[in-house]
């Protein structure tokens, strides 16, 4: 086959990019991961249905938090900043973006991706597009069936009343699920083992910088998508009083544009690795 | 490579989201259809729509909770007060009273008389006695559209219609106390049904007070403008539309706060000021592990423009101020050297 007849099958980046999409999206859907990721993300729906059953099998002001009958949207509120926001899509970036290209790297498949005739960036462009697509389906349902479940517990007023919440929640959430997964894509692609250096980026170093005053926290996905938070700090530890103390939320276009930044930053350089790296099976 | 099941998960997570964000901007938009049960109290068609501030109370429930006879423990009421009353009016409280609606109303525009104000309270009620009391007292008796009016101080020189106090039965069981204009007015809704329960903003509010034995709303900005605050204090004022209050009582007392800023930004601002209160208070208690567990029960809520602060004094709180409360009056003064 002549050079030029191989430039001529080749694909274009988008072409390519969404060839692999196509591959990745039922892999990531319907592999042993999803067990992990159906766990998490139906775990808060099963905690709105308990709440919801508690409040009806008991009198008005039966559930307390911290010795306060807090009200469905404050509930719902604490639901997506204590599951959501600091669990779900910080974990969901970290094993997901982590095993974009790890995995085909573990299974030693990689190199059947690297031999069609497609630019290697678009392998981890198709990967993350079908991670932000299995990851926004399954964790935006999730949180509309806990806010119907939750928020009505203060009266069925209260749906429409918190509607802007919900639609900022959801879009705050899908902003925080591509920078997270773009974030740890980089770091799969760039390190041996990306998902204890994620655990610990995501787990270790976010919560540590948050409890400090200073600028060390502008170096974190969780400061700039907290900024888009539309719901009250929930004050339910000590780290969260010191958290509120500390407080220095960005503004709403400041996080944007950082979120948007590290998103392109992140994926661009992860792109870039994968062009250029050597990656050595282990035989 | 897209298979019928992926398919079919990517339809279903799509339909989800449609539906639960299609029901959201129908509720938005146009609200949700009222639970039969969390309509609020029957008086509120006595309320006039434009009310300043509605407020309700379960006299009864309150009456005999534990935290009443507690604070009586405590803080004993002139026992010849609540006599005074009855004798006055005819009406014991203990006994008498089930429940009370409260309101605010302003004043016509331009007309410079302050805010006229009115009590709906449902009991028992001996009518005759009443207005015979009332009469004694020099009050005038007026029929006005099948409803006794009885008002007091008629004879007052230059007094304005907010100005008289009135009393009225409308219907049995339901006494109307307030302003003239306000006890004319709520005869006039009666009939015409333009009360409060078709104002949609108050009436959410309602909604939202099932199941507590008091609670309050109102317009912050309109009354603070009635208030007529001096420029400097009123420039200071947070930015808020609407205020409310609810609660239960019963061994203990457990409610919320909750304010409505005019912007995002403003109820920011409220929260972070409520944020720094709590946490001086917290620090400030940091030596009384007494108070530990009513500062901790504080949470700080709500989204958008909302701002809620949720508290629950519970029975053992109670307790511990009581006690507290009673060592302060037993403490002798002692003269300082």
């Amino acid at each position: 086959m002549t050079d030029a007849t191989l430039r001529r099958q080749r694909l274009s980046f988008a072409s390519a990019t969404m060839r692999i999409f196509d591959l990745s999206l039922p892999q990531m859907l319907w592999s042993r991961r999803s067990v992990f990721l159906a766990l998490v993300t139906g775990g808060p729906v099963v905690l709105a249905l308990l709440i919801r059953a508690i409040v009806a099998a008991r009198p008005a002001g039966a559930l307390q938090v911290n010795g306060a009958a807090p009200s469905g949207a404050a509930l719902y509120g604490m639901i997506v900043w204590l599951l959501y926001i600091r669990f779900i899509v910080p974990v969901l970036g970290v094993f997901y973006g982590t095993a974009l290209i790890a995995d085909e790297v573990d299974d030693k498949t990689i190199t059947y991706l690297f031999t069609r005739p497609i630019p290697r960036g678009s392998v981890l462009a198709g990967k993350y597009l079908a991670y932000l697509v299995c990851t926004i389906l399954l964790v935006l349902p999730s949180v509309v069936i806990d806010y119907f479940i939750v928020v009505p517990l203060g009266g069925r007023a209260g749906i429409g009343e918190n509607f802007p919440a919900l639609i900022k929640d959801l879009g705050m959430l899908a902003v925080g699920l591509a920078a997270y997964g773009a974030v740890f894509a980089l770091v799969g692609a760039r390190l041996r083992r990306p998902l204890v250096v994620g655990l610990v980026f995501a787990f270790g170093w976010e919560p540590g910088v948050m409890l400090f005053p200073g600028y060390v926290k502008r170096l974190t996905v969780a400061y700039y998508l907290q900024g888009l938070v539309p719901h009250a700090m929930p004050d339910e530890s000590a780290v969260s009083a010191i958290l509120q103390f500390f407080s220095e939320t960005p503004t709403i276009v400041a996080s944007l544009t950082a979120l948007a930044l590290i998103t392109a930053g992140a994926l661009w350089f992860a792109a870039r690795a994968v062009e250029r790296r050597e990656y050595v099976l282990d035989q | 490579m897209t298979t019928s099941r992926t398919r079919y998960f990517v339809i279903v997570s799509l339909l989800i989201l449609t539906i639960g964000l299609g029901t959201g901007l129908v509720a938005y938009y146009v609200g949700m259809p009222p639970a039969a049960s969390a309509t609020g109290p029957d008086e509120l068609r006595f309320v006039p729509a434009n009310a300043s501030l509605v407020a309700y109370a379960d006299v009864r429930a309150v009456l005999v909770s534990q935290v009443r006879r507690r604070l009586l423990d405590v803080l004993p009421l002139p026992s010849n007060g609540q006599k005074e009353f009855e004798n006055e009016t005819g009406i014991n409280i203990d006994t008498d009273v089930d429940h009370l609606v409260a309101c605010l109303t302003p004043p016509a525009q331009g007309s410079g008389l302050p805010l006229s104000g009115m009590a709906l309270v449902r009991g028992r009620f001996d009518e005759a006695k009443i207005e015979s009391l009332m009469q004694a007292h020099g009050a005038r008796v007026e029929q006005y559209k099948g409803s006794r009016i009885l008002a007091a101080d008629v004879h007052a020189p230059q007094r304005a219609a907010n100005e008289i106090m009135s009393l009225a039965f409308l219907e049995p069981g339901l006494v109307a106390v307030g302003s003239d204009a306000v006890i004319h007015t709520a005869v006039d809704l009666k009939a015409s049904g333009a009360n409060v329960t078709t104002n949609d903003q108050v009436m959410s509010f309602v909604k939202s007070f099932a199941g507590n034995d008091a609670w309050a709303v109102g317009r912050f900005d309109a009354l603070t403008a009635e208030a007529k605050l001096p420029q400097g204090v009123a420039a200071q004022m947070p930015a808020i539309t609407w205020f409310s209050a609810a609660g239960r009582i019963d061994s203990g007392i457990a409610g919320t706060f909750r304010a409505d800023a005019t912007t995002a930004e403003a109820a920011n601002n409220l929260r972070d000021l409520l944020r720094g209160i709590v946490a001086f208070a917290r620090l400030q208690a940091a030596s009384r592990p007494d108070l530990q567990p009513m500062l901790d029960s504080l949470q700080l809520g709500g989204s958008g423009t909302s701002v809620t602060l949720a508290f629950d004094v519970t029975p053992q709180m109670f307790d511990q101020l009581t006690a507290a409360l009673k060592g302060l009056r037993r403490a002798p003064l002692t003269p300082s050297k």
